[in-house]
């Protein structure tokens, strides 16, 4: 089994028959089990003598709503067979709708809802109809649980897909409609369910009861033996309604319209729909999520650009000036020389002051190439110093229009890092902009913290402080996940990509509180060796490490 | 008001150094007598401004900037001639209407003789 985990498709992880249930998820699926046998144990036991009339038109709700739900359940497996190609989910997505479609002849051959014996069969094909749906179903979750671990190199080819559901629809119609048929037209071979419209027979635990139950017996003990997902655990729960629905059915009054049978109607129902409310729900969890994920990749993007744009802008102006300069001072020599007596002291000075600024250019020019290189891999030594300053230029808008206080602490002394400057711009740049969204328009005093002092080990730390509302415990273990956010808006994909960069740089990304209120945010990354330095003295490492806290 | 024969005085005002030095060349090769201020508060706080004759100012500048610079330069000294050199040419698309006592601008790198030009009209009523 570990080796099937292991070779589902990376798209799977996205899939509910594929997700693997959490603890919450079991404890509520055993809950529901468990309330249900109580609801058992009340309505068999203390509410036996309760009389409750006899409504058709419940039957005729009852059968549609059945109806509506078996075939979405259908719709939606059927649409992640697609995805997955899996043939157990096929199987699945086809007992839904067998179940929905035998719930059509049933209650048309219902005794009262359209027709006092019903507009089709005889007395014995509603009951007939009732056992091909409740021993169907069993059948399918037994084919269903019996194929899920199969190899996923046998999966249904993808042009296939659409092919395969279409055989297997009308497979599963035609199924449908022989058993219906033969409940109908073949109704005098069927064995005597009923006595009469509203009784039972005394058989009836040999030819529904037994029958039923063995099925989904069986059906619980294979996916219990093989269960895995989520999908596994719902349909366990199903097979147990399915189960608790026989004593219901007979016990104490074996007729329609006991309070027995009211019940089986409303667990029938629940059965029904439960994998789709499951369905439902993990749907719109992992909707959101992905979403939450594209968002979060959008806003990666437009700060990478935005950081380009900026160090795009800030490179056209500082080459312009020392151009500038070029310019203007041979223009001036030119004018020194052209003079009837050339002033041959200012027009040298000239000249030399263009060799400066000429040489200043140049080593612009290499430092954008610096900037600019495409290759990840490539490290530089720069200043920590430096870093920051630029990063928070870049925020400045940002910061000023959220009115938040920028406090900066660094160290002159502190030795240069090595390692890719635009990635590490990046990882300072998202703990900035978290920091921002962390503090909360609202509130007065907002303060953005950034410090950079020496760190053990040769390594310099750079912590980015908030005083916004903090990260709590439970969110604290969850806050590196790729598609984990608290924001409304986005991000997610943020923090756990300056970890991976970080320590790719050989440092390391954590947080803590930030005293009573907001977080502080640490990474170090280790000095540039060739002038790496010790620290100092352990008691200037500490004070600023207790002033960070 | 300086005296119409001395030597014609022209503060720069730029927080580039190299900007600055290349403009005292430009302005000494014309004979002009030059200020040198690395900010409009350097120059406003050095006190000279009743005594020149022409202002060269950057606009982009931290603190008081070129813009900011001419509206004080104005209520002190409406009839001062001013120009403005810029590194962003963008800035100029959201200039002000022109109107006579406007400062003439400049977009870096610049034409030294355009420049000189410009700084000599600016001077001429005060030659007449």
């Amino acid at each position: 089994m570990q080796k099937n985990t292991a070779a589902v498709p990376e798209e799977s992880h996205f899939v509910l028959s594929s997700l693997a249930p959490g603890r919450a998820q079991k404890r509520l699926a055993a809950g529901v089990v468990l309330v249900l046998l109580v609801a058992l144990y009340l309505i068999t036991g203390p509410l036996s003598g309760v009389k409750l009339p006899a409504v058709n038109a419940f039957v005729a709700i009852y059968a549609t709503a059945m109806f509506v739900t078996d075939s979405i359940t259908a719709i939606l497996l059927y649409a992640q067979f697609s995805i997955l190609r899996s043939r157990a989910i096929l199987v699945i997505a086809s007992g839904y709708l067998f179940t929905a479609l035998i719930v059509v002849p049933y209650v048309l051959s219902f005794p009262g809802v359209f027709a006092p014996n019903g507009v089709i069969g005889g007395l014995q094909t509603s009951a007939g109809l009732y056992v091909l749906w409740h021993c169907g179903f069993p059948i399918f979750v037994l084919a269903y649980a019996l194929t899920k671990d199969e190899d996923p190199g046998k999966r249904v080819w993808q042009r296939d897909v659409s092919v395969a559901t279409r055989w297997t629809v009308a497979a599963t119609a035609v199924a449908a409609v022989a058993g219906a048929s033969f409940c109908i037209v073949g109704e005098r071979y069927l064995p005597p369910i009923m006595v009469n419209p509203m009784r039972f027979g005394p058989e009836w635990p040999y030819y529904v009861g037994a029958p039923v139950a063995l099925l989904c017996t069986s059906a619980i003990v294979v996916l219990w033996l093989r269960r895995r997902s989520v999908l596994d655990l719902w349909l366990m729960v199903v097979m147990c309604l399915f189960l608790i629905e026989i004593p219901l059915s007979y016990y104490p009054m074996p007729s329609r319209f006991s309070t027995g049978w009211y019940a089986v109607r409303v667990v029938g129902f629940l059965s029904s729909s439960i994998v789709l409310i499951v369905l439902l729900y993990e749907i719109t969890t992992l909707y959101g999520r992905l979403l939450g994920a594209v968002v979060g990749q959008r806003r990666e993007r437009e700060a990478r650009l935005m950081t380009g744009d900026a160090v795009a802008a800030s490179i056209a102006h500082e080459l312009r000036q020392p151009l500038t300069a070029m310019v203007t001072t041979a223009d001036a020599g030119l004018r020194f020389l052209d003079r009837s007596s050339p002033n041959m002291d200012k027009a040298k000075e000239a000249f030399k002051r263009i060799v400066g600024d000429g040489h200043r250019a140049g080593t612009l020019i290499g430092s954008i190439r610096a900037h600019f290189k495409s290759d990840v891999r490539e490290r530089t030594a720069f200043s920590v110093n430096e870093l920051v300053q630029e990063t928070l230029d870049l925020t400045r808008d940002e910061l000023q229009k959220n009115g938040i206080l920028v406090q900066t602490q660094t160290d002159k002394d502190l030795p240069e890092v090595r390692g890719n400057r635009i990635q590490l711009q990046q990882v300072l740049l998202n703990l900035i902009m978290n920091a921002i969204d962390a503090m909360p328009m609202k509130d007065a005093a907002k303060v953005l913290s950034i410090k950079a002092n020496l760190h053990e080990g040769g390594h310099v730390m750079i912590s980015v402080a908030d005083t916004g509302g903090g990260v709590n415990s439970k969110d604290a273990e969850r806050l590196f996940n790729p598609l984990f956010t608290t924001k409304p808006d986005g991000m997610g994909m943020g923090l756990s990509i300056c970890r991976a960069i970080v320590e790719a740089h050989e440092g390391q990304l954590w947080f803590a509180p930030n005293g009573a209120r907001g977080a502080v945010f640490h990474f170090t990354l280790p000095a540039d060796r060739a002038d790496s330095v010790s620290p100092p003295d352990d008691a200037s490492v500490d004070r600023s490490e207790s002033r960070a806290g | 008001m300086t005296d119409q024969l001395a030597t014609p005085v022209v503060a720069v005002v730029d927080d580039d150094h190299s900007i600055l030095r290349s403009l005292e060349y430009l302005l000494e090769s014309a004979d002009y007598e030059v200020r040198l201020f690395t900010s409009a508060q350097a120059l406003l706080d050095s006190g000279v401004l009743p005594q020149i004759d022409c202002l060269i100012s950057d606009i982009d500048m931290p603190g008081i900037d070129g813009f900011e610079l001419v509206r004080y330069v104005r209520a002190v000294r409406p009839e001062l001639p001013t120009i403005l050199i810029t590194g962003y040419p963008d800035r100029l698309e959201r200039l002000p209407p022109i109107s006579e006592t406007a400062p003439r601008f400049f977009t870096k790198p610049f034409p030294g003789q355009e420049l000189l030009a410009a700084v000599s009209d600016a001077l001429q009523p005060l030659r007449r």
